[in-house]
């Protein structure tokens, strides 16, 4: 990280900056611990980005220089980044949280600061929703939030393949079981119970239990809501079990760790995805092309393609606000964000007016599509879907299929 | 029935992991009373050091002797710093502290070393299932309920049969008679440790195939097995096999037949209840402490 601020230090001196402060902007996510892989691929996602931007030129004149510290997935380490990154480092605005828990006990600094935060990857729905109705919300959003991916999981399961019996294994945290009341929620629309509701806790090496139980109740397909390890503890234990039934899930199925612990018997897992690691357009094409690149993955495969992809637009998003603002004060960024004149051309999609006064979600019910874990990488799981993609899927605030979002704490 | 089958066999498997580390508790505590909370993280730097022999193309088999002699060093150093000052000021808590404290930093030494994500160990044995009595049972936790019941014969055989054995168990009853005896009761607890911080490293490559491995792995499995240690009594062997089957056929049943949100609890409950009605274990001998 030292060498990565050394060399835009270094592009800035040697462009002269005409001796203008860099623009800062805070970097906050998990780098290390059972979320990192999506951390660390938003943080690089971020990284690219910023770079780009600075190689031509910068904003507004002015280099932008990231901030990154890792919150660890804890809420107090996250309070304590928020504050540092405000009062110390005083930054223009704030990207990242992987957590949904982090994001909601640190967000309100930013709040009280007036300083926007852009959430690239948390996903729950309370989180734009949290100050809505202050006058001034200084919360976005660049990802599919749970009330997105929820109705998507249900519609892959019961409609387009027809399971009417499906069980919910959900992990206890606030991710977990806010997802599984999602999903509980969604099936209810479609008039259908589900035949188990099923907790683990995180760390948990023995799934047996829970698996027996959705097996016993005659289960066609599991619906989960976790992160990486567990849910490839999920997929083993149906290996052990010789119960194969198809596994439909959040995005988080697919994280490299699930992928690489479930192994073989991970495969076939579908999930909601905004983007998945296939050159479809001209500029996804660049963004992989640059990222395998410089960060040079193992077996050139992304830890998290969405995570990163969303750190990487998210930037983008924040510099045309910066740019038209024409200044780095934090209500001129929110009001330039909620009322952007030109569409910006990102990876995920083409953000045209992605947000207004009352719409902080940059992703409609619209954008995301299915991904199955496929030869150990996420590929589509519709061949109709790949063949379309490069028809880029844009914003459409009337999309079916999102329920309303509901502030929960 | 089958059910019931399937549920007992994942719950034997599941406690034989517990047993293994429990045992750890065990031979400590047989020669000086004291006890190596830092067992989970033994278990832990055994299964990342397995896991980087094997990544060098060590075969599975031959480094398992290779993870216990590190086993065994990393033990003789925990009791040389942490317990034995404690011990010879006859401080009767500065132990716990210190083999806490050491825990924590092989933890944090190990997140800095291995990073804090959990990796995958490649299975020794295939990974698809077995059919035993209409229930389902993977090879590796055949390989893990032999390897337990082999490990704890072992030791017990050498304890009972050899002339180094019958040192130990003459320092657990009385360590200043032994003293006397000409017995070097220093290096007899050494010992212990590294045996227990090996047998910790054994059971550490035995169960990561099963579990996932990473430098947290150490946590909710040690505090599970300290659970098993109490059920079963310290000073009992066949106590803790079975503390340990009956810690996890608790958890799978319950799991099933109550909620997957309480199958911890029943383990716990069961914990008090031995601490209250049984103090030293449901196996264990009640040792009169005169002072």
């Amino acid at each position: 990280m030292k060498q990565f601020l050394t060399a835009v230090a270094a592009a800035a001196f040697a462009l002269g900056a005409q001796a203008a402060d860099p623009i800062k902007i805070g970097v906050a996510g998990p780098f290390t611990g059972g979320s990192s892989s999506m951390g660390v691929s938003m943080r690089d996602g971020v990284r690219l980005a910023a770079d780009e931007i600075n190689k031509s030129g910068g904003v507004l004149g002015r280099q932008i220089q990231l901030i990154e510290r890792d919150d660890e997935a804890k809420n107090e380490r996250g309070v304590q980044i928020a504050q540092e990154l405000i009062n110390k480092e005083k930054v223009a605005a704030t990207v990242g949280y992987i957590n949904t828990g982090v994001a909601l006990a640190s967000q309100r600094f930013y709040q009280d600061a007036k300083i926007p935060v852009m959430n690239n990857v948390a996903t729950g729905s309370a989180i734009t929703l949290q100050f809505k109705d202050q006058p001034e919300n200084y919360v976005f959003r660049n990802a599919a939030h749970d009330s997105i991916q929820a109705p998507m999981i249900v519609e892959e399961a019961v409609t387009r393949r027809g399971f009417k019996k499906v069980a919910i294994l959900a992990d206890s945290t606030n991710y977990g079981q806010l997802g599984r009341a999602d999903l509980e929620a969604a099936l209810k629309l479609k008039g259908i119970t589900p035949v188990a509701v099923e907790k683990f806790n995180i760390k948990d090496v023995d799934m047996t239990a829970q698996l027996l139980k959705a097996k016993e109740a005659g289960a066609e397909a599991v619906l989960t809501y976790g992160i990486g390890p567990e849910l490839a503890q999920i997929a083993n234990g149906m290996t052990k079990l010789g119960w194969k039934v198809p596994m439909i899930g959040s995005w988080t199925l697919s994280m490299a760790n699930y992928i690489d612990n479930a192994g073989p018997g991970g495969e076939g897992a579908r999930m909601p995805q905004t983007f998945i690691q296939e050159p479809t357009t001209p500029k996804r094409q660049s963004f992989i092309i640059n990222y395998l690149k410089t960060f040079n993955p193992k077996n050139s495969r992304m830890d998290s393609p969405v995570s990163a992809a969303q750190g990487y637009d998210s930037i983008y998003l924040l510099a045309a606000a910066i740019k038209q603002a024409g200044s780095t004060e934090g209500p001129k960024i929110k009001a330039a964000l909620e009322d952007l004149k030109t569409p910006v051309e990102g990876v995920v999609t083409t953000y045209n007016k992605p947000f207004s006064k009352t719409d902080h979600e940059a992703i409609t019910a619209n954008i995301p599509v299915f991904g199955e874990v496929k030869g150990q990488r996420v590929v589509y799981a519709y061949p109709e879907d790949f063949k379309k993609a490069s028809e880029v899927r844009v914003k459409d605030v009337n999309a079916k299929g999102a329920m309303e979002q509901k502030k929960r704490q | 029935m089958q059910i019931l089958t399937q549920l007992v066999f994942s719950g034997i498997a599941l406690g034989m992991i517990y047993a293994v580390i429990a045992f750890g508790y065990q031979l400590t505590f047989a020669t000086s009373d004291t006890l190596n909370f830092g067992q989970g993280d033994a278990l832990m730097l055994g299964a990342l050091v397995g896991l980087t022999l094997v990544g060098l193309g060590v075969n599975y088999w031959l480094m398992i002797p290779l993870v216990c002699l590190f086993g065994a060093v990393q033990g003789a150093v925990v009791e040389r710093i942490g317990v034995r000052p404690a011990l010879k000021i006859k401080s009767e808590f500065g132990w716990i502290m210190s083999t806490i404290a050491l825990g924590i930093i092989f933890k944090n030494v190990a997140e800095n070393v291995w990073g804090r994500d959990d990796l995958k160990f490649p299975s020794p044995l295939p990974e698809s299932p077995m059919k035993f009595l209409g229930a389902n049972v993977l090879p590796m936790e055949i390989l893990v309920i032999v390897g337990a019941v082999g490990m704890m014969l072992a030791v017990e055989v050498f304890n009972r049969k050899s002339i180094y054995g019958k040192a130990v168990v003459a320092t657990f009853n009385d360590r200043d008679a032994a003293k006397l005896m000409g017995i070097n009761t220093g290096l007899v607890i050494t010992f212990s440790y590294a045996l227990s911080s090996l047998s910790a490293a054994f059971a550490g490559v035995l169960i990561a195939p099963l579990t996932l491995t990473g430098a947290t792995m150490g946590a909710v499995l040690g505090l599970k097995a300290f659970a098993v240690a109490i059920i079963g009594g310290l000073t009992s062997g066949m106590g803790i096999i079975l503390g340990g089957i009956i810690l996890g056929v608790a958890e799978t049943t319950t799991g099933f037949y109550l909620s997957t949100g309480y199958k911890d609890v029943p383990g716990l409950v069961l914990l008090l209840i031995v601490l209250a009605v049984k103090p030293a274990g449901l196996f264990g001998k009640t040792a009169i402490k005169k002072v």
